[in-house]
């Protein structure tokens, strides 16, 4: 039998059963900022452009959509989507337990805490057509195959980068 | 003895509520003025004229035909009105009606109409002023529930996503807002312009309403199959059986 290292990364999926409104993302961001271990997150649901898209009022500016922002850890940034699931990976185990309590604090409704694989860990074709050949490994499985290059979120220890040009 | 259609099977609320709809006989829960209907569909300014595609009926000289004369043109077809569209998106999360369900109740009882179903939206189509007789008829009646359905022209989705954290239906475009005094306030026509005000669409029904009056059978609901360790299957799924057994056998075995 094979004991599993308590000092490995390890991978977790934070689905809450409602969709966020940018307040309780923010405190549940914060909560698990403030728990610790983070290596890297992702946050995912569905866009909340900034224009109607398609249809006869294509253009018409969205206001509810405009100005999202929230602050993580000291630094402000713009949400682009309705947060509905969050990705992350910890340094170990033992940040596990504390990550849980941190979700249950923060949100006042039901949530589905998952362990698993979700980040990939090569480079896919849509990375490389992206960055070519990617140097840093911790943004693969960061970003959505779909989206633009200019629609890129990444949020590190050190600062928060965000390039989102409006569509 | 007078005829009663039996539209749908079953002893479920579900099936009771799915007879409901088909039969028209639904209960009023709000009155929304006609004006506001006309505001939020977003095809003509209320109170301006209808566009028309062809003269009204009088004046155009019709053809002698046996049809025609047995079957009286609704007021839109009679004057000439364009043809518009209203399009609804229900939650699958109990809202009260469900794309199969609108369509069946517009087949069924509304005359001069198209209803057309997708899996997570439905759409009428019909001569103009009959398609706002329509959709105010679904707005006012217990098919809507104003946090989980909505009138979407387009950017449809949110049938089948999680609820806002106010118990709103996801929109990416937002044209529905939860006010701070508990009324659902339309701010958007359905394709997403913005209207000149607010509409008071009223209160949205609490979770527990919503599954009382709900169409869509849901494990987490009630099941398709009745009362879960019963001995016999709700007489849905037997009538579903059948028809499918005689569709099969139709199907393979054509004599």
């Amino acid at each position: 039998m094979v004991t599993e290292s308590d000092t490995a990364s390890i991978e977790v999926e934070i689905v809450p059963n409602r969709f966020l409104m940018p307040a309780t993302a923010q405190k549940l961001l914060n909560a698990i900022y403030e728990n610790g271990g983070i290596i890297r997150i992702m946050i995912q649901g569905p866009n909340l452009p900034r224009n109607v898209p398609y249809g006869p009022g294509r253009g018409t500016p969205i206001e509810e959509n405009r100005d999202l922002l929230i602050e993580v850890g000291g630094q402000a940034f713009e949400l682009c989507v309705k947060v509905g699931r969050v990705r992350l990976e910890l340094e170990s185990e033992k940040y596990f337990d504390g990550l849980k309590a941190a979700c249950e604090r923060a949100l006042p409704f039901s949530v589905h805490i998952k362990r698993g694989k979700f980040f990939h860990t090569r480079s896919t074709i849509t990375d490389y057509a992206k960055f070519g050949k990617v140097e840093d490994t911790r943004v693969l499985g960061l970003i959505d195959p779909k989206a633009k290059k200019d629609r890129l979120a990444v949020l590190s220890e050190e600062r928060v980068t965000i390039d989102d040009e409006e569509r | 003895m007078a005829y009663t259609p039996q539209y749908y099977p079953g002893s479920t609320t579900v099936g009771i509520n799915r007879r409901k709809h088909m039969s028209g006989n639904l209960e009023k829960l709000r009155d929304i003025p006609e004006a506001d209907v006309v505001a939020i569909m977003g095809h003509r300014a209320p109170g301006a004229d209808y566009s028309s595609t062809h003269p009204p009926l009088k004046e155009m000289g019709e053809p002698d035909c046996p049809i025609r004369q047995i079957v009286t043109p609704t007021a839109g077809a009679a004057a000439g009105d364009r043809v518009r569209y209203s399009q609804w998106t229900d939650s699958m999360y109990f809202a009260p009606s469900i794309p199969y369900w609108r369509s069946y109740w517009g087949a069924i009882n509304c005359k001069g109409c198209d209803p057309g179903t997708l899996s997570g939206r439905q759409i009428i189509e019909a001569r103009e002023r009959d398609i706002e007789a329509y959709t105010k008829k679904q707005y006012d009646s217990e098919m809507t529930d104003v946090a989980l359905c909505s009138m979407r022209g387009c950017t449809v989705h949110g049938h089948s996503l999680r609820l806002e954290e106010n118990g709103m239906q996801f929109d990416m475009l937002s044209r529905t807002e939860m006010g701070k005094d508990g009324n659902v306030y339309a701010t958007k026509d359905q394709v997403g312009i913005p209207l000149d005000r607010k509409i008071n669409l009223g209160k949205p029904m609490t979770e527990a309403e919503a599954k009382k009056r709900t169409t869509i059978f849901r494990v987490d609901g009630v099941p398709m199959c009745g009362k879960v360790g019963a001995r016999k299957y709700d007489e849905a799924v037997d009538a579903l059986h059948h028809m499918w057994e005689l569709r099969s056998k139709w199907g393979y075995r054509p004599e």
